[in-house]
């Protein structure tokens, strides 16, 4: 029953910084279009930028949030009004358009991965962070899990009312339901796609900060979490942000039980086999239209 | 041409897919306040005209007049803002919000400068326009077609249009619900919008348009009012296949 309850917990806290990962790669491909390749590069620069202010400074993690989300956001808004945009417009429709922008955003997770190589080599990183335990149920929990799965949720929750309330929320949801209808009721749709795209990166960043707080991360583990990130989203449903939070915490349930009672290197490949399970059963996802 | 009488113009447009050519060098005016009626077999480019005109497609030629100014380089959204609004053949309704919402979309969007409390007014004022008060609660796509298609036309209305063009808003609907669309378009005409609409069903266009162009493949053959069209030699021949 311990063992239960801790990788119930545990695994909740990993699921929620999943269910960010996963809201971020669903806003850049629901609504731009780009499977983004690189989006777990930006969560490892997020965690270094972290790592680095923190370590230096002693400035509180959660702070790094503070530079590493409009950091981040800023530089997706810019690859995208810059590099996407002009792919966009050369490609002669949105199918061609998403087959070069996943080439090209294997570029940009080449360039950027190798750039934070380069610079903090290849070992992992960690700090310590709320390192006593609390007692949950008779089972010892590490505080800094449940510091982690707080934020994330007021994130994840502070997402859907920003998508719900806010006239560019309503924008957003428009663009991803059909683009075309939306541009046709005065949304600019070239303006929210950018945006989109840099909001994407700055859940990647949200993601990055957290992920310092609870486990070791190295400049090679992106590719890592850009995996996780896909299955979940087609695991959620494409698009839909209940459906990210969902399959992030199945996946953070399943990745601790695994990890428990196999071992934490069958993780992906059991991912892998649940989404080949979820493919035939119900293709369009959990939570998917 | 004077451009008080008509509101769009279109001239010399050309549209080419690849060596296909969808639309080939079509002109045509539409005059403030009329309801015009484009028809053409399947496949005669009568939507890639839409499309066109709304901005989704960029013309290989000629040019779109709207009172006065060229639109043809512009984004949909800035041609929404002008005042040309449109429907879709299939309703491209947002699935994941109620008709309302879907309605408030448009009032929200579809003009700058539009405050919350003045675009759930105009949503209120357009779902009550065109009759669908007692769909509020309901998920979009549980609605008769019939209705989807309405909110279709609620939410371009709701931008404020000057020109509404209605891609097929008739297909598929049964009689009764035909001469309830046919009441609905002389409505959003006589409350001062000109009306574009692309139509298939013979009895709703020969009986509300004031004017017909017929399109075939890609090619403007024939204009004039409904019984002119009606009795257009190469008309029927190639369209209406000797029924009227």
């Amino acid at each position: 029953m311990d063992t239960f309850l801790l990788i119930l917990i545990n695994g909740c806290a990993m699921g929620s910084v999943y269910a960010l990962m996963a809201m971020g790669l669903s806003t850049q491909y629901g609504v731009a279009r780009i499977l983004n390749i690189s989006h777990g590069e930006f969560i490892v620069l997020a965690a270094f930028i972290t790592f680095v202010v923190h370590t230096r400074t002693g400035i509180h993690p959660l702070i790094c949030l503070l530079i590493a989300c409009p950091l981040v956001f800023a530089i997706s808004f810019l690859l995208h009004i810059t590099l996407f945009k002009r792919v966009k417009k050369i490609s002669p429709n949105m199918g061609v358009f998403e087959g070069n922008a996943i080439l090209v955003s294997f570029g940009i997770y080449f360039i950027v991965q190798n750039m934070i190589q380069s610079s903090m080599g290849s070992a992992p990183h960690s700090f310590p962070f709320m390192m006593y335990p609390y007692t949950v149920g008779g089972v010892n929990i590490a505080a800094s899990s449940v510091f982690v799965m707080v934020i994330a949720a007021i994130i994840c929750v502070a997402y859907s009312v920003f998508l719900s309330q806010t006239r560019l929320g309503k924008s957003i949801r428009a663009a991803a339901q059909d683009p075309q209808a939306a541009s046709l009721l005065g949304v600019k749709i070239n303006r929210i796609m950018a945006i989109c795209f840099g909001i994407g990166g700055l859940l990647a960043a949200c993601a990055g900060v957290l992920i310092t707080m609870r486990e070791p991360f190295s400049s090679v583990s992106g590719i890592g979490y850009t995996t996780i990130a896909i299955i979940i989203v087609v695991l959620g449903g494409l698009g839909s942000v209940k459906g990210a939070i969902l399959g992030g915490f199945i996946m953070g349930i399943a990745g601790y039980a695994i990890s428990t009672f196999v071992d934490s290197v069958f993780m992906i490949s059991a991912f892998y086999m649940i989404i080949m399970v979820l493919l035939v059963v119900r293709p369009k996802g959990l939570m998917g239209r | 041409m004077s451009s008080f009488e008509n509101i769009l113009v279109g001239n010399g447009i050309t549209k080419r897919f690849g060596g296909m050519t969808a639309v080939s060098n079509v002109s045509f005016d539409l005059r403030k306040g009329e309801i015009l009626g484009l028809i053409g077999p399947n496949g005669a480019g009568k939507t890639t005209l839409f499309n066109c005109v709304s901005g989704f497609l960029k013309a290989d030629e000629g040019t779109f007049t709207f009172e006065g100014k060229v639109i043809n380089r512009f984004n949909p959204d800035k041609i929404c803002h002008l005042g040309l609004g449109r429907t879709f053949q299939a309703a491209k309704n947002f699935p994941d919000m109620s008709m309302r919402e879907n309605v408030r979309m448009g009032a929200l969007f579809g003009q700058r400068d539009m405050t919350y409390a003045e675009a759930e007014r105009l949503t209120d004022e357009t779902i009550a326009f065109v009759g669908l008060e007692k769909y509020a609660g309901v998920a979009v796509p549980d609605m008769p077609l019939a209705m989807q298609k309405r909110i279709e036309v609620a939410r371009a209305l709701a931008t404020k249009p000057k020109v509404i063009m209605l891609d097929e808003m008739m297909a598929g609907l049964n009689p009764a619900e035909v001469s309830e669309a046919m009441d609905l378009v002389r409505k959003v005409r006589d409350s001062g919008i000109t009306v574009l609409m692309i139509e298939h069903v013979m009895k709703a266009i020969m009986s509300i348009c004031d004017r017909i162009i017929v399109l075939h493949h890609g090619e403007l053959i024939a204009e004039g009012p409904p019984q002119e069209i009606a009795n257009n030699p190469h008309v029927i021949e190639v369209y209406l296949g000797g029924e009227v």
